[in-house]
């Protein structure tokens, strides 16, 4: 069962992944073979699914088949009626047998009292001895209940009568469990239905069959079976949570879940159907919100269904696909989306979804179409979907069809109708069942004038100083934040960490956006990219009163559109000005009188709350919440505490849906502002405030006086547009209806009762303030403000010195009221601390350089300082008393010394002598150093400075690959898996062209001068089981090393962690969000991620429960800086420490924080070689650093009497708050949470994983066996380069295959490999996923039948040849015949496939060659070298973020270019000779490789068919060619970081 | 910020002197504005650091340096006044007195020149004067209280124009004839022009501070008194007591403290003491054709070298105890961010030197004055010093000390001498008796950290509570002082 919130844990923020599947007889036949073989796949996809700490006890399996009617009637001592006629239910019960009959009257007295007779009652028979022992401690009761309903007129004309029937029992029997305080493991309803059935448990795939026996019967028979596969990064045993639900199965994560269930709270109170009449208030609640995403949406889908919507109709106004102008679809179905965009927002996340009512069944992926889907039809009549292919074997001659989902796409087979319909026929049926397009065209307000160019502001110039500072504005919002937004349109940018004091322990009043930080994804599901891949993103929306759910009236669409959420004072004017037909917008304020006690705060929100009520009640659509009007007796109420006030209190009333809530507030202006307003429930914001600003900075001169009023407004919504966008991706959020209201924040520092009432549902993890401080901070800031201004105002009208009168003039207020400096960004004296004063800097630069130990205890006690720098939790806590021991019974400071290493920094973000010096340090002491994403110059593998070695230790692996080739993971001790940054969290970045030296770009595998972008996410980790995937990829590519995955610290970041270590990864790395960046949006270094104490304590609380914490070691980085800082996070459960900017100040670095602009002063952190000239570090800089930390956690360890630091680990219950560091503002701070113990013994849960990086048995690695197989066979070439040859089977598990063997060659022969072709090996079957992975030079795989997603991952040289069976029948180039992210992160050789690939072929790309007959969306995307031909289709989004290498398409219909993002391309007609011998000479080889008929057709028609290749040539790739041409690399002066940024 | 790239593209701006042959025939100044472009494009080369050394380690004031650079780089004169003025109140006097640890501080002092901070304060502050931005800003309201401030140099004059802002009744003692202290009787001509020192004291009388000159206080005014009528008294008289030397020959005629000297000579360039009672005052000769030996190497030392030569001597020498310091021609500072311990050559230095007319010894002690034997008889005037060379070593409890070298006695002639060795601490005068005030172990006046001293009420600023400093920590420590005072009076 799912254990209590407890400390940091909490059971609502695990996440699932999976394998999902289904297979159908087409023609509705049900068979004894679709349960057989349903189980096969199951059991074929059990690598996707996880074991927990038990080593035995699944996540969760199960299968949805249809009533086997045939089988009940055989076994059941009743009779029961013809199939249809009766319900069977399914229920989980207490094994407490007293419990369990009080249950089962229950359940009969509420089917009596919903008129159905109880034919009877049957235990299922189980098998427990096949589970695990949690899963076997679990397990409840099993029994299934038959019952009748009396046949009525209704029954006869309303095929679902009985379904919905069911529904509503089943609905009063779950409130009523509720009600008796059940909770769902003691009574929970797999499946209660007249048309399906569902079996499922805690065990994985292969335990599944042995447990029911039911399912081995002959007569137990189905049309169709929907089966699952669950990866949790939990491990608590929870039987209900296994999938599939009634209707659904899921692989993915609902992330906009919060939102969703709050909008369908609210929504309940309009419910109503003349389908349920007055039952449909026994419905309520519509969603249970302790279940899973998963399980919340089954409910939804189901309500939806069950209220009269088709099930296909249903998922489409769930899950929509994107409709944005760029696609390419039909105007009726964009209606649809449109209308329905309406009714309900999205539930946004990945998915893929394998669904049936019981009749259809069928599978969709949402819009962004990150989780394989793959489909096989047979001539026979099969229909099998399932996340991989290979999961049943099929004659080659048998197959019809092979295929996968595309993104937004869905299939269904209809066993009725007994045909497979495909995405386009259901959705153009369901989008002209009723007059979509009209009704919007009628119905949605489009208010004149909207957006249109804003015109210019009126400023109030005498009071804006003023008003700024009410509202808290700094000189650092005017300069650093809002100007670079109006300059360049876009966000502004900084470099290192935020190292300022958290928001409740400043001893400045703080805007309440700063208590809250964002949430991103990392592994559970992916971040978007916002830029090359917005197409699916969309800031749309309605606003407006919405109507019932279970209707679809025009009235429905009778809501404003907004294209985006940003306001201009135009737009508000027009807004208060509009009249339209039942349409009503009416302001209320939400000023408070600055004059009362401490409390008008919350009289006035709750005198808010009301009217804004009243408004509703009367009929009013949309409330303008306003704070104009500041005046010395009126200031505003916080904006974000404004709107969630208000939000949570209509949610509670159940009138949210009823009218729309716009912002007109002088607060908001930066992104992160924005942001948590619509996170929490604005449709709109109207930033006057900023916008008055931006007019002033025009008029004093700040702004380039050729940028008008108006473009300077637009530029900066644009900035901040596109920074929501960027806030969303983060999370993999796609469209701003969904991110509305989904409150994707955590709080720090605000009261748990605060966050509860007015927050609601927000995670809060230490504690702090309430109300009356937010008050106050508010009521300083306005005082402070208005201070100088009542005193002059007085003055003004009794005036009375001295001076003259021009002199009064001159002393006018605008020009000398100043704002304070702020000191967030840069340093400042008497403001916001920092923990790196720059006295800390200057002590530890003469302590290291002078070696001088006294010096850094200076610098120690400055950071530790209290009264310096209360900046962190851990400056909160108090080591316990204890007895002290001599210090020479410690361990030595070189056994302290083995659990440091540094934290990531690529060569590119900072200097090669920087790198250098960090790596020769560390490998002097014998220690790691990590050498960041960008890859590493071969020579420093093998060269050494003083008998050192330059070789990075730690190799990191991250989303852009760069040089990630087969010989860097073997030159590697450990191999880190970077899935987020301190800095910034689930984005990206890039490293602008002139950035790209010809170093730089030899390292990442690039071309000098041409941008490199890293994306955000890992095109191969989409969820946990991906994760699991690439660790085991990697474990292939490099057996010796061991694999860390480095996280960041933020809410829920402990049951990651747990799935991390159920991925089988050595090391999970928590890393502080406020760690440091080459360059990273500002917003993000301050608002994401949240302190590594938290993250840490989360991670080892949640690895303890889960028994996991033996199973891996715990590392942390993110501004640890002394001895102190260690013992603490050694407490909170760190058995390793990550340094990297007290490394950089050692090496000389003073905090500028330019990195980001290449002008770093002291030649740390720029390319410049003017500037790396001055570069002054020496590697016994770092070495004395790393030796005076060891020293004072030696002295620590002595002090509080432990002589080795392994004892301390996890010792949690030695520290404490320190009261006596408190004050008025942080008295209720609360870190109980984050110093919870959990329950299990110390000796058992803070082991020391100190060795267990050595030789890992690998006997769970599945592929062991071929992988064995080639080695042997492949000796002969191994030793002494023969060529050798010959042929295996595989199949779908079978994963990294070749990889191992590519270890063994670039062991031996580096990066050069072995000649080509050396070792030749032809594969039969299914190839798992990851083939070929990292393939070195030498080798050839040759694939006879289909491969699985990320084919040739990281290429290292080698050659893959894919083509169909003999004997199939089907078109190549028409049947995906390679999964989705083939290539990914290649560097070199060449793959020929002979059929189709599914999306984002080629993704990062840096020189493989490839021939590919077809690939899906996002063809090439982020390639930066090789070429790619493509003989037939490409989906939509091609050659995204291209910045080089050379595709070439056959374009036959000539359309391709609308298929192309031409953001960074050019489609070119083929000119060149050169290229045209070339696609001649490859096409010739393909076709001789794989004999594919295409090729050959072309061939054979050149002169016809050559003229229609066009080649997409990037653009800055061509001109980079152009200079290496010429031989002239120069570098452009000013490092203008746009958009993003590298790391 | 400046421009990005403006340290690597552009070199640190060069002072700009009048030429030494002009300027050693008068007492205007030697240093000159530098025109606003040159300005300008030196703001450009601050790189408005991520942590402003400048600013936090350097300016004891905490100026918002990077934020004025970047202003005056932007051309927005008045807003880059409006942001300096927050922090100190007379720039133009840091602008041209202040040895400047923003310099020394700045993060291209780490590798090459730093920006010319001072020069560009200077600028800002001179602009603001001619642009007539520098107004009184007399307070709004009265509070009703009143503060006597005893002693008008930058601590006074700082505190004093706080304290009136804030709506204080201010009245400032001041037993010379003019306000402003040292920097009145103390710097030359040469480095603060007093026209400059006037306007600025305007600006405080026009914003209310009264000023009671002549008039010293415990002797003019009793301390009773200004205990009675005051509800807070700051005491702001310096760091006077100077370092004298007890050696044969000191009462001889023509050695002189330093400061009387440069006093004298002030006030004779002023003409505000009539002739005839500058004898009264000060009965000091004129360097005219004398020889002149300076004991001490420090600015004021090197302050009377200017206005030695400027009088017309005919040699001067300046002798130093402390070896001689390394000579350092790089353009960094070999101990950032900290003021390096390096050999300083002044501008006074310099035209001394370049007219063949001083000579600069280290590590030499004094040992003895005596006078020139004349024909007649022995003179009560010094002729002669005799010196011995001195190593520094280090005693049993870690001192530095000067062990002499034997065999290495020389003499110097000199018919006058000036002595610039520093200060020992406040004046303790009868005032100070009077309000029974506690010293400390340097003999300057005792406060806690709010700036009180030992009788409750009374406050010590500047160099009287912190030994002799620079004025840019002077006006830090008035401002602070300032403050202390406003909380304690609302506290009452």
């Amino acid at each position: 069962m799912l254990p209590k919130e407890e400390g940091l844990y909490n059971p609502t923020l695990h996440h699932d992944s999976c394998g999902v599947g289904f297979l159908a007889n087409i023609n509705g036949e049900k068979t004894h073979r679709v349960i057989e073989k349903g189980i096969q796949i199951l059991c074929n996809l059990e690598h996707r699914g996880a074991i927990g700490g038990d080593m035995k006890t699944g996540d969760g399996a199960g299968m949805l088949t249809q009533i086997p009617h045939d089988f009940f009637k055989k076994i059941l001592p009743f009779s029961i009626p013809q199939p249809g006629n009766y319900g069977v239910g399914f229920f989980f019960l207490p094994q407490e047998r007293e419990k369990r009959e009080y249950a089962t009257q229950m359940v009969e007295h509420i089917l009596k009292e919903e008129g159905f007779s109880v034919l009877g009652w049957r235990d299922v028979p189980v098998n427990p001895d096949s589970l695990g022992e949690q899963a076997r401690e679990e397990m409840p009761f099993f029994k299934q209940v038959f019952v009748t309903l009396e046949k009525t007129e209704s029954h006869r004309t309303d095929p679902l009568y009985l379904e919905r029937k069911l529904y509503i029992a089943r609905k009063v029997m779950e409130r009523e469990a509720l009600k008796s305080g059940w909770n769902l493991d003691e009574f929970y309803i797999p499946s209660l239905s007249s048309r399906k059935i569902v079996y499922k448990g805690m065990f994985v795939s292969t335990q599944f069959v042995s447990f029911y026996q039911d399912l081995g019967d002959s007569d137990f028979k189905s049309a169709l079976a929907v089966v699952h596969q669950r990866y949790s990064t939990n491990t608590f045993p929870s039987w209900f949570l296994a999938h599939p639900f009634r209707y659904i199965a899921h692989n993915g994560e609902i992330n906009t879940l919060k939102g969703n269930i709050n909008k369908i709270t609210a929504r309940e109170h309009t419910l109503s159907s003349p389908l349920f009449g007055d039952d449909i208030k026994k419905l309520f609640p519509i969603v249970n919100p302790s279940l899973s995403d998963s399980a919340i949406f089954d409910n939804v889908l189901e309500l939806l269904t069950m209220g009269g919507r088709s099930i296909e109709h249903s998922l489409m106004m769930m899950v929509p696909e994107a409709f944005g102008s760029r696609y390419h679809i039909s105007e009726d179905k964009r209606a649809f989306f449109e209308y329905h965009a309406a009714i309900m927002e999205p539930w946004d996340g990945p998915a893929a979804i394998t669904f049936t009512d019981g009749i259809k069944v069928g599978a969709m992926l949402d819009r962004n179409g990150l989780r394989p889907a793959r489909y096989i039809i047979t001539k026979s009549g099969t229909a099998l979907l399932a996340s991989e292919v290979g999961v049943l074997p099929f004659k080659p001659e048998e197959v019809l069809e092979k295929g996968r989902l595309a993104p937004g796409k869905m299939l269904i087979v209809d066993t009725e109708k007994r045909r497979v319909i495909k995405d386009n026929e259901i959705k153009s049926s369901i989008s002209r069942q009723k007059p979509y397009r009209h009704w919007l065209e009628k119905n949605r307000i489009l208010l004149k004038g909207l957006f249109g160019p804003p015109r210019s502001v009126g400023t109030n110039e005498k009071l804006l100083p003023i008003i700024q500072k009410s509202f808290g504005y700094t000189v650092e919002d005017l300069r650093k934040i809002i100007l670079p937004m109006v300059e360049n349109a876009q966000e502004p940018i900084g470099s290192m960490g935020n190292d300022t004091s958290l928001a409740v322990l400043s001893d400045k009043p703080q805007l309440l956006f700063n208590y809250f930080k964002q949430l991103f994804a990392q592994v559970t599901n992916p971040p978007i990219d916002p830029y090359r891949e917005n197409l699916v993103m969309s800031l749309m929306s309605f606003v407006g009163k919405e109507q019932n759910l279970l209707e679809e009236t025009p009235e429905h669409c009778h809501q404003l559109k907004l294209s985006h959420p940003i306001l201009t004072n135009d737009d508000i004017h027009l807004l208060k000005n509009s009249s339209i037909r039942d349409f009503r917008v009416s302001t209320v304020s939400i000023l408070f009188p600055t004059t009362g006690h401490i409390g008008s705060l919350q009289r006035a929100i709750n005198s808010v709350c009301r009217e804004v009520e009243t408004r509703i009640d009367s009929g009013d659509s949309l409330i303008i919440l306003s704070d104009r009007g500041v005046t010395e007796e009126k200031t505003a109420i916080p904006s974000l505490l404004a709107i969630s006030a208000i939000h949570h209190y209509l949610v509670n009333r159940g009138k949210r849906h009823l009218a729309g809530l716009v912002l007109e507030t002088g607060e908001a202006r930066e992104v992160h502002h924005f942001a948590t307003l619509i996170g929490y429930g604005a449709s709109a914001i109207n930033p006057y405030l900023a916008f008055e600003t931006i007019i002033d900075l025009k008029r004093r001169g700040y702004i380039d006086s050729n940028l008008s009023d108006e473009d300077a407004i637009e530029n900066y919504i644009t900035a901040i547009k596109k920074g929501l966008l960027k806030i969303m991706s983060k999370m993999g959020v796609s469209t701003i209806r969904s991110y509305r209201g989904a409150q994707i924040f955590e709080a720090i520092g605000l009261s748990k009762e605060f966050v509860d009432k007015y927050f609601t549902g927000t995670s809060t993890s230490i504690g702090g303030i309430g109300i009356e401080w937010v008050e106050r901070e508010k009521l300083t800031m306005h005082r402070e403000a208005f201070r100088e201004y009542s005193e002059l105002k007085k003055h003004l009208e009794g005036s009375s010195f001295k001076g003259s009168k021009e002199d009064n003039q001159m002393y006018s207020f605008t020009s000398t009221i100043q704002l304070d400096s702020g000191g967030r960004y840069s340093y400042r004296r008497n403001s916001e601390k920092h923990l790196f004063s720059p006295e800390a800097i200057v002590a530890l630069q003469r302590a290291v350089r002078n070696n001088d130990y006294s010096s850094f205890k200076e610098y120690s006690t400055i950071i530790n300082d209290p009264k310096k720098s209360l900046c962190t939790i851990r400056s909160l806590l108090k080591i316990k008393e204890t007895t002290p021991i001599p210090i020479d019974r410690v361990e030595p400071i070189e056994s302290i010394m083995k659990r440091f290493v540094t934290s990531a920094m690529s060569f590119g973000s900072i200097s090669k002598e920087a790198h250098e010096a960090i790596a020769l340090a560390m490998n002097s002491l014998g220690l790691r150093s990590n050498c960041g994403e960008g890859g590493e110059d071969e020579y420093r593998f093998y060269s050494k400075v003083g008998g050192i070695s330059l070789n990075s230790k730690i190799k990191q692996v991250a989303s852009a690959r760069f040089g990630v080739t087969s010989n860097y993971l073997v030159n590697a001790e450990e191999l880190q898996i970077k899935i987020a940054q301190g800095a910034k969290p689930g984005e990206g970045g890039q490293l602008p062209g002139h950035k790209v030296t010809r170093e730089i770009a030899k390292v990442r595998r690039s071309t000098p001068g041409v941008m490199l972008i890293s994306p955000p996410p890992h095109h191969d980790i989409y969820s946990i089981e991906d994760l699991a995937q690439l660790i085991f990829d990697l474990k292939h590519g490099n057996p010796n090393a061991r694999v860390s995955v480095k996280l960041v610290s933020e809410l829920g970041v402990g049951t990651v962690a747990a799935g991390v270590a159920k991925g089988r990864a050595d090391t999970v790395l928590i890393s502080g969000g406020d760690g440091g960046t080459g360059a990273s949006p500002l917003s993000s270094i301050m608002h994401t991620g949240t302190p590594w104490e938290i993250g840490l304590s989360e991670t080892n609380q949640v690895l303890v429960k889960s028994n996991l914490r033996d199973k891996i070691r715990v590392q942390v980085d993110g501004q640890l800086k002394t001895g102190r800082d260690i013992i603490i996070a050694a407490l909170l459960g760190a058995e390793e420490f990550g340094f990297a900017t007290t490394l950089l100040v050692s090496l000389g670095c003073v905090m500028m924080r330019k990195c980001h602009m290449n002008t770093c002063p002291v030649g740390v952190a720029t390319q410049d070689p003017q500037l790396r000239k001055f570069f002054r570090g020496k590697p016994e800089h770092v070495i004395n650093f790393l030796r005076f930390l060891a020293m004072e956690v030696r002295e620590y360890l002595a002090n509080m009497g432990f002589t080795t630091l392994d004892e301390i680990i996890g010792r949690v219950e030695l520290l404490e708050l320190d009261r006596t560091k408190l004050n008025e503002k942080t008295r209720d701070i609360d870190l109980s949470k984050v110093l919870y113990k959990p329950g299990i013994q110390h000796s058992k849960t803070s082991k020391s994983k100190q060795q267990h990086n050595k030789n890992i048995p690998h006997q769970w690695l599945v592929s062991d066996e071929l992988e064995n197989k080639i080695l042997q066979q492949s000796r002969d070439a191994l030793e002494n380069k023969r060529r050798v040859s010959f042929t295996l089977q595989i199949k779908n598990s079978n994963r990294a295959v070749g990889a191992t063997l590519s270890a063994e060659i670039s062991r031996r022969y580096k990066d050069k490999g072995l000649p080509e072709d050396t070792i030749h090996i032809k594969f039969n079957g299914s190839a798992g996923q990851s083939f070929g992975a990292f393939l070195a030079r030498g080798v050839t795989l040759e694939l006879e039948g289909d491969a699985n997603d990320y084919l040739g991952k990281g290429l290292s040289g080698g050659r893959i040849i894919i083509y169909p069976p003999a004997g199939s029948s089907f078109i190549p180039e028409r049947n995906i015949i390679a999964g989705n992210v083939s290539l990914f992160g290649a560097t070199g050789g060449e793959v020929f496939i002979n059929g189709m690939a599914g999306e984002r072929f080629a993704v990062r790309n840096s020189g493989a060659l490839a021939v590919v007959e077809g690939v899906g969306d996002h063809g090439c995307e982020y390639m930066t070298g090789g070429r790619v031909i493509v003989l037939g289709e490409t989906g939509v989004n091609f050659a995204a973020g291209m910045s080089g290498g050379i595709a070439y398409v056959l374009d036959r219909n000539q359309l391709f270019d609308t298929k192309c993002n031409l953001e960074m391309v050019d489609v070119e007609h083929i000119t060149d000779l050169e290229d045209e011998q070339f696609l001649k000479e490859y096409i010739k080889k393909h076709a001789e490789l794989t004999k594919s008929r295409n090729a050959i057709q072309i061939l054979n028609m050149w002169e016809e068919i050559f003229p229609l290749f066009v080649k997409v040539m990037p653009i800055d790739y061509r001109e980079a060619l152009k200079r290496i041409k010429e031989t002239e690399l120069e570098e452009s002066d000013n490092a203008n970081v746009t958009e993003e940024v590298y790391a | 910020m400046g421009s990005p790239k403006g340290f690597i593209q552009r070199e640190r701006a060069e002072t700009i002197y009048r030429p030494i042959e002009e300027r050693i025939k008068d007492y205007k100044e030697v240093e000159l504005t530098l025109p606003e472009e040159i300005i300008t494009g030196e703001a450009s080369r601050c790189m408005e650091c991520g942590t402003p050394f400048c600013h936090s380690l350097g300016c004891p004031l905490g100026n918002l340096i990077p934020e004025w650079n970047d202003l005056v780089y932007k051309n927005k004169w008045y807003e880059a006044y409006l942001r300096l003025e927050l922090t100190n109140n007379f720039p133009e006097i840091t602008g041209r007195l202040c040895p400047a640890l923003c310099e020394t501080a700045c993060t291209l002092s780490i590798n090459r020149s730093p920006v010319f901070t001072r020069q560009i304060e200077r600028a800002i502050a001179e602009k603001a004067f001619k642009e007539g931005w520098i107004t009184p800003h007399p307070p709004i309201h009265e509070s009703g209280k009143r503060i006597a401030i005893v002693g008008s140099g930058p601590s006074g004059l700082a505190a004093a124009q706080q304290l009136r802002r804030m709506g204080h009744r201010v009245v400032v003692f001041e037993k010379y004839p003019k306000p402003g202290g040292i920097l009145r009787y103390g710097i030359p001509d040469f480095k603060l022009e007093k026209h400059i020192l006037e306007r600025r004291i305007k600006q405080l009388i026009d914003e209310g501070v009264e000023f009671e000159t002549d008039v010293e206080a415990g002797y003019d005014v009793s301390a009773r008194y200004l205990r009675k009528k005051f509800d807070a008294l700051l005491i702001a008289t310096g760091s006077r007591e100077p370092r004298d030397l007890d050696i044969p020959g000191r009462n001889l005629r023509g050695i002189h403290f330093a400061l009387e000297f440069l006093a004298a000579n002030n006030l004779k360039v002023s003409g505000e003491v009539p002739q005839e009672e500058a004898p009264y005052i000060f009965s000091l000769p004129s360097a005219e054709n004398k020889k002149v030996l300076v004991i001490g190497g420090g600015d004021t030392g090197s302050d009377c070298v200017g206005t030695s030569l400027r009088q017309g001597a005919l040699h001067i020498t300046q002798v130093e105890i402390l070896p001689k310091p390394q000579e350092w021609n790089n353009p960094y500072n070999p101990q950032w961010p900290n003021w390096p311990k390096i050999l300083r050559t002044s501008s006074s230095h310099r035209e001394a030197e370049a007219v063949g007319k001083l000579t600069r010894l280290w590590g030499v002690m004094v040992k003895s004055f005596e006078s020139l034997k004349t024909e007649r008889a022995t003179s009560d005037r010094v002729g002669r010093a005799n010196f011995v060379r001195v190593e520094w070593k280090i005693d049993q409890n870690g001192r530095f000390y000067p062990k002499e070298i034997e065999g290495s006695t020389f003499s110097i002639e000199a018919d006058i001498v000036l002595l610039a060795m520093g200060f020992l601490h406040v004046r303790h005068t009868t005032l100070l008796k009077d309000l029974k005030l506690n010293y400390d172990a340097r003999g300057n006046i005792e406060t806690n950290a709010y700036y009180m001293t030992s009788t409750p009420g009374v406050f010590a600023t500047g160099d009287a509570k912190t030994g002799a400093s620079l004025v840019v920590r002077a006006i830090n420590h008035g401002r602070r002082a300032a403050e202390a005072i406003n909380r304690f009076l609302y506290s009452q």
